[in-house]
C-alpha cells in the first residue's frame, strides 16, 4: 500500500492546517465587514494559491501544495476535499425539509417551479445559442452539455444565505420568509438531482449508461430513501439515540449512512453528491434527529470540510488569469434576468403583490456557496472552463451580497 | 342535496347546535352513542344519527336498543339512513343539515397500508366542513375532558379554536387548558454554524422564543376568558404536529384541540409527514378538529 511518508505527512497536515487556521482568521475578519464566510475562504484560496502566493513565492507555494510534483499528497489532499464535498451535500440535504414545501402550498410550488423553468430556459438558450460567449466548441456533445448545466446552475439558490438573511430581516417566520425558504428547498432538491443527471452523462464516469436508466436509477433511489428508507430510519434513529453512546452512536450512524449512500450513487455511475444530498434529505427530515445532533453535524462539517473546500478551490484556479469579461457579464446578467424574473412572476401567480414578489425574486437569487460547489463540481468533470467557473463564483458572490440589501429595498 | 349556504357561510365554530354522529355498526356504538347524547345534553344541541350503507332490520333494531338503553330523548333526535360514498356523503350530510360537530369513533393509530390509504375518520378529519371530533376510546357514560390541549400555532384561525375550546371546557365542566404553542425553526442549526459565536447563537434562539411566547400571550389575552378555567401557555420545541402530539401524550390530555387544515391534505401530505399529519398518524387522545368557517 503506498503510503505518505515522514516529510509528506508533516507537509500534508502543515498545509491543512494553514487551510484551516487562515481561513477561519479572514472569515472573522469579513464577518465583520458583513461579508459571507465563503468569500473569505475562498479570498484565502486566493492568496495561498497559484494567483498569489504561487506568483510571489513558488518554492513555498509548491512546497506546501505540492499537486504537480508530489502525486501521495495530491492524492491525499484529493480525498479530503471529496469527503468534503460529499459532506457539504449532506448537510445541505439535511434542511432540505419537502414538508415545508408542501405546507406553503400553492405560492411555493408556482415560485419554486418558476424560479427554476425560467433560468433553467435562459441559461440554456443563450448556451446553446451562443457558446461562442463561453468558449464552446459549436458541435458536439459538449454544447449540449454546457447548456443544461448553465441552464442548471442558473437556477439553483443558496438555502444557507438565504435563511441567513430572512433571519437578519426578521423575516424567516413570516408568510414571505416561509415561502422563499420553502422555494429555495424546492430549487435545491430538482437542482441537485438535475446537475447528478448531468455529471452522469458527462462522461466523467467510464462506464456509460443510456439516459432512461440513469433517470430510473436517480428516481429510483430519491424514491426509495425518501419513502421506505425515511420509514425505516424513523424506526431505527429513536433506538440509535437511546441505546448508543450520546451523541457519538448517532453523528457514527448519520455519516456512515451518508457515505454509505455515497459510495452507492457511486456505484451506479450517478456522483456521490446524490446519494449523500439524498441521505442528508432522509435523514434531516426525521423527527427523530435531535435538535442538538444537526447542530453538531452542522458545526462539525460547516467549519472543517467546508473550508478545505472553499479554500482548495483558489489552490487550483488562478483567478486572474482566467477572468474574463464578457464571460462574468453575460453569466451575471443572466443570473439576475432569469431567477429575479423567474421568481417574482412565480410569487405573483401565487398571490403575492408587486414588492413582494420582487423581494422574493431578490432574495431567491443569492446562490452562495451552492453554487461554486456546483461549479466546482462541474469544472472537475470537465463540462466547464475555468474562466466560466470563475464567472460563476464572481456571479454567486456578488448575488448573495446583494441579496439582502436589496430585499429590504422593496419590503421597508 | 341542497345546501343552505347563507347558513354555511361564516357560520362561528360555536355554539354547537347540530351534532351529527357517524355510525358505523362496529363493537364501539354503544360508546360513540354515549359520548354523543352527553354532548348534545352538555351544549343543549340536536343530535343526528348518520350512517352510509343499507338499511337493515337488524341495524334498525340495534340502534333502537342502544338508544333505549342509553336513555336518549328520542325527540331530540334524527336518524338518516343513507347509501353512497362513505366519506363525502357524509360530508354533504352535515353541510345539509348545518351540523357544527361531527363526532366520528377512531382507533388511537391505523395500520400502515391503511394510514396511506387513508381510513375512514382520518380522511373525514382531512376533507370535513365542519369541527370533527375523533373518539379513541368512546365511553358509553361520557368520557370526561378535565386536561385540554390547545395548539397555538401562529394562524387566523387559532383564535377561533382557541375560543372553541373554552366554549366546551365550559360546557364540559373542564379544569385546566393548556395553549401549546411550537417552536420551529428549519435550517437554524446551518445558519447558526457558520457565522455565530456561542452567545450569539444563544441569543439568538431565547429572542426567537421570546417573540413566540409573546404573540402567543397576546393571541391568548384576547380570547374569551372564563375565570372558571385556568389557561396555561406552554412553548415546544419540535416540528409542527409531532411536537403537539408529543406534548399531549406526555401531558396524558384528555382532548387535545387543533385548527382544520389549511391546504388539501393528499397522500404526499402522508409520506412526507407535517403538521396534522402527524396527529393523525398516532392519536394521543380523543382530537378536536376545528373548522372556524373563517
Amino acid at each position: 500500500m503506498a503510503k505518505l511518508s515522514h516529510s509528506d505527512l508533516i507537509v500534508f497536515l502543515v498545509a491543512i492546517s494553514t487551510m484551516l487556521i487562515v481561513s477561519r482568521v479572514v472569515a472573522e475578519l469579513g464577518k465583520r465587514l458583513k461579508l459571507p464566510i465563503v468569500m473569505g475562504e475562498l479570498l484565502v484560496g486566493i492568496a495561498l494559491g497559484p494567483t498569489v502566493l504561487g506568483q510571489l513565492s513558488p518554492d513555498f507555494f509548491n512546497w506546501l501544495f505540492p499537486f504537480d510534483t508530489n502525486p501521495n499528497i495530491s492524492i491525499a489532499l484529493d480525498g479530503i476535499f471529496s469527503l468534503s464535498v460529499v459532506m457539504l451535500l449532506f448537510v445541505a440535504g439535511l434542511e432540505v425539509q419537502l414538508p415545508i414545501v408542501l405546507r406553503q402550498g400553492k405560492t411555493a410550488i408556482a415560485t419554486g417551479f418558476m424560479s427554476m423553468i425560467i433560468p433553467f430556459f435562459t441559461g440554456y438558450a443563450v448556451a446553446w445559442f451562443f457558446p461562442e460567449w463561453f468558449n464552446i466548441a459549436p458541435d458536439g456533445n459538449g454544447r449540449f452539455l454546457f447548456a443544461l448545466f448553465l441552464g442548471t446552475a442558473l437556477s439553483i439558490s443558496a438555502l444557507p444565505v438565504i435563511a441567513r438573511i430572512l433571519m437578519d430581516m426578521n423575516l424567516f417566520k413570516t408568510n414571505i420568509g416561509m415561502i422563499i425558504i420553502a422555494s429555495a428547498m424546492f430549487n435545491d432538491l430538482v437542482g441537485w438531482l438535475f446537475f447528478s443527471l448531468i455529471l452522469s452523462l458527462s462522461g466523467q464516469n467510464t462506464n456509460h449508461m443510456n439516459l432512461g436508466y440513469t433517470i430510473l436509477y436517480i428516481v429510483g433511489f430519491g424514491l426509495f430513501m425518501l419513502t421506505i428508507g425515511r420509514i425505516v430510519l424513523n424506526r431505527v434513529l429513536p433506538w440509535v439515540q437511546t441505546k448508543l453512546s450520546w451523541p457519538g452512536g448517532v453523528l457514527a450512524m448519520c455519516l456512515g449512512l451518508c457515505l454509505l449512500c455515497a459510495a452507492f450513487t457511486e456505484s451506479i455511475n450517478i456522483h456521490a453528491i446524490l446519494g449523500a444530498f439524498i441521505a442528508g434529505i432522509a435523514i434531516g427530515d426525521s423527527v427523530h434527529l435531535r435538535e442538538q445532533a444537526r447542530e453538531i453535524i452542522h458545526q462539525f462539517v460547516t467549519n472543517f470540510f467546508a473550508p478545505l473546500f472553499f479554500v482548495s478551490i483558489g489552490l487550483k484556479v488562478n483567478f486572474i488569469e482566467n477572468f474574463d469579461w464578457l464571460m462574468v457579464t453575460v453569466v451575471m446578467v443572466l443570473a439576475y434576468f432569469g431567477k429575479v424574473l423567474g421568481a417574482s412572476f412565480g410569487a405573483r401567480l401565487g398571490g403575492m403583490n408587486r414588492r413582494q414578489s420582487l423581494a422574493i425574486g431578490f432574495g431567491l437569487n443569492a446562490r452562495g456557496a451552492m453554487e461554486i460547489i456546483l461549479g466546482t463540481l462541474a469544472l472537475n468533470a470537465g463540462l466547464i472552463s475555468k474562466p466560466v467557473f470563475v464567472a460563476l463564483v464572481i456571479m454567486a458572490l456578488v448575488t448573495s451580497i446583494t441579496a439582502g440589501p436589496m430585499m429590504r429595498r422593496f419590503l421597508d | 342535496m341542497e345546501f343552505d349556504l347563507a347558513r354555511l357561510k361564516k357560520r362561528p365554530s360555536f355554539p354547537f347546535e347540530t351534532i351529527a354522529v357517524a355510525i358505523a355498526f362496529s363493537p364501539r356504538l354503544e360508546g360513540l352513542l354515549g359520548e354523543a347524547s352527553r354532548l348534545a345534553k352538555s351544549f343543549n344541541a340536536h343530535l343526528v344519527l348518520m350512517h352510509i350503507g343499507e338499511r337493515t332490520r337488524t341495524k334498525e333494531e340495534r340502534l333502537n336498543t342502544l338508544i333505549e338503553k342509553l336513555k336518549i330523548d328520542e325527540s331530540h333526535i334524527r336518524i338518516i339512513w343513507t347509501e353512497g360514498q362513505t366519506v363525502d356523503t357524509l360530508l354533504q350530510l352535515c353541510k345539509l343539515h348545518v351540523v357544527d360537530l361531527l363526532i366520528v369513533g377512531a382507533l388511537r393509530k391505523e395500520n400502515m397500508l391503511k394510514f396511506y390509504l387513508g381510513s375512514l375518520a382520518r380522511n373525514i378529519s382531512r376533507k370535513a366542513k365542519c369541527s370533527v371530533l375523533l373518539l379513541t376510546n368512546p365511553d358509553p357514560a361520557g368520557s370526561r375532558y378535565k386536561k385540554i390541549v390547545v395548539d397555538g400555532v401562529e394562524n387566523p384561525k387559532t383564535i377561533h379554536t382557541v375560543n372553541t375550546a373554552i366554549y366546551l371546557a365550559e360546557h364540559l365542566k373542564s379544569k385546566e387548558i393548556t395553549v401549546a404553542s411550537e417552536v420551529h425553526m428549519p435550517t437554524l442549526a446551518m445558519t447558526m454554524a457558520e457565522e455565530s459565536t456561542a452567545p450569539e447563537a444563544s441569543k439568538l434562539k431565547k429572542e426567537l422564543q421570546e417573540e413566540e411566547a409573546s404573540k402567543m400571550n397576546e393571541m391568548v389575552e384576547s380570547c374569551r376568558i372564563h375565570r372558571d378555567i385556568e389557561i396555561c401557555q406552554k412553548m415546544i420545541k419540535g416540528k409542527p404536529g409531532y411536537a403537539i402530539r408529543n406534548y399531549a401524550s406526555n401531558k396524558k390530555a384528555d382532548l387535545l384541540v387543533i385548527n382544520s387544515p389549511d391546504l388539501k391534505l393528499g397522500i404526499l401530505d402522508r409520506i412526507f409527514t407535517h403538521d396534522i399529519e402527524y396527529i393523525l398518524e398516532d392519536l394521543p387522545c380523543n382530537l378536536l378538529i376545528v373548522h372556524s368557517r373563517i
